[in-house]
């Protein structure tokens, strides 16, 4: 249903999804129920003519349980909610995959940097590319991403993955994805870092495997080749 | 006759209030221009004169047609997109938050409109006569005073905080600026910074144009 409006892209978000209905499904029941018990009882015990209102303490028995029963199965509700959640927060947070390529994300204010490996596969070697609001990903890979911030709290945001992870000083925070669907898609700071916090906005562009390594090829820093920001020729083209 | 009249002095009340008149429209450009300013202000000083611990250099009095050719190159991504240009990314989404090139104009005018100041010294070490020959090479474009020359898009040095112009010296030597294909004044300049021999050149031509003033 949500992603009628912000479409899935990564292979957890429709767990998340999930999560989210569930939750909403929950809730809405029984915030739609107490409505209508609280109307019902309005309606029920309105003024009346030669009816005194009555002060009740809720003490009897028959009181108590308007209380009591929703709230056990409340708690009831509670439990399945910890379930799930627990179980996709493994599946997201913690249980990650064997990755098949690491990216270093740094977040600083504002904007957003992106070490992706060069033709080797391997970080922190000298044909890494390094490029600024844009990053560059295969479908179907497990990315493992090391999150750092450079200054203050950021919030490394992409709404298709339905991913968010913050990145706080000081830390390296490893997390992971794995891109569905080809395309570009936006990644956004979701933790307020200063005046510029609206404006941290970069792209993420899943690409096949044959326009991954055109890429790559493209902007291997140790060719004299001519490094190529995707955002920045589109932005040329709009120009 | 009568009925002419009341409609042509209609007229001109309806054109006053939507500010049609060069008059208005000027008020409204300096109106809007230091409206926008307030978001500048938060890291450049409500002054124009700078703040290092926000990476701002003082802008106050900087030649306008300068001020407008780095916001343009900030919002093109010309500047502001090197993975280590620590500051041009953080005013990189603040010149892209100026929405049409009218605002630019604003804002522009309103910064170039502030009265500058010579911002006091932050670094040590370096030897202003020393310095003076470094300044030769530099002056063929930034004149004799550092007071700029747009013919040759340079802009005026003599009122630009110290820190500033070693961090950007430093940015034009590592490539970090003046290295993207299309900031061709830019790559201008980097072959320039390249003719200081070694740091300490550097803070000797920065202190030397600590020296300089100018009559604007």
């Amino acid at each position: 249903m949500i992603e009628r409006y912000v479409e899935i892209a990564s292979t957890y978000g429709g767990n998340i999804d999930a999560l989210i209905l569930l939750i909403a499904a929950l809730v809405g029941f029984w915030l739609v129920l107490c409505e209508v018990v609280f109307i019902g009882f309005i309606i029920k015990f309105r003024e009346k003519p030669g009816v005194r209102g009555q002060y009740i303490t809720g003490e009897e028995k028959h009181q108590k349980r308007w209380i009591a029963i929703p709230h056990y199965l409340v708690l009831v509700c509670d439990i399945v909610i910890i379930v799930f959640a627990v179980n996709i927060w493994y599946t997201v947070k913690q249980d990650l995959p064997e990755p098949d390529v690491t990216v270093r994300i740094i977040g600083q204010q504002w904007a957003w940097s992106f070490v992706h490996p060069g033709t080797d596969g391997l970080l922190d070697t000298e044909d890494d590319i390094k490029m600024v609001d844009e990053l560059h990903v295969e479908k179907d890979k497990v990315y493992h991403f090391k999150l750092e911030a450079r200054d203050v709290m950021h919030s490394f945001s992409v709404p298709v993955f339905r991913l968010k992870q913050d990145a706080v000083p000081g830390r390296i925070i490893t997390g992971w994805f794995e891109a569905t669907k080809l395309g570009s898609f936006d990644i956004q700071c979701a933790e307020i870092c200063g005046i510029g916090h609206g404006m941290m906005a970069a792209k993420i562009f899943i690409e096949s495997p044959e326009e991954h390594q055109k890429w790559v090829a493209l902007n291997d820093p140790t060719e004299d080749s001519k490094h190529t920001s995707t955002v920045a020729a589109n932005n040329a083209a709009a120009n | 006759m009568t009925t002419r009249l009341v409609i042509l002095a209609m007229l001109s009340i309806a054109a006053s209030s939507f500010g049609f008149t060069p008059a208005n429209a000027e008020a409204d450009s300096n109106a809007n221009g230091k409206e926008l300013y307030q978001l500048c202000a938060q890291c450049h000083g409500k002054d124009g004169l700078g703040n290092q611990v926000a990476l701002a250099p003082a802008i106050a009095g900087q030649r306008d047609w300068y001020l407008l050719n780095q916001i343009t190159k900030f919002r093109s991504g010309q500047r502001g997109t090197h993975f280590y240009d620590i500051a041009g990314m953080r005013m990189r989404p603040m010149a892209l938050s100026l929405r049409t090139d009218q605002d630019v104009a604003d804002v522009v005018a309103y910064v170039a409109a502030m009265p500058p100041e010579k911002p006091a010294a932050t670094l040590e070490g370096g030897d202003p006569e020393k310095g003076k020959t470094h300044f030769q090479v530099c002056l063929a474009c930034h004149g004799p005073n550092g007071e700029g020359m747009q013919a040759l898009n340079a802009p005026t040095l003599n009122h630009s905080s110290d820190w500033y112009l070693l961090t950007q010296l430093q940015n034009f030597r590592a490539g970090i600026r003046g290295t993207n294909p299309e900031d061709v004044t830019g790559a201008i300049m980097r072959p320039m910074s390249m003719t200081l021999p070694d740091e300490q050149a550097l803070q000797d031509v920065i202190a030397y144009i600590m020296t300089l003033s100018e009559s604007k």
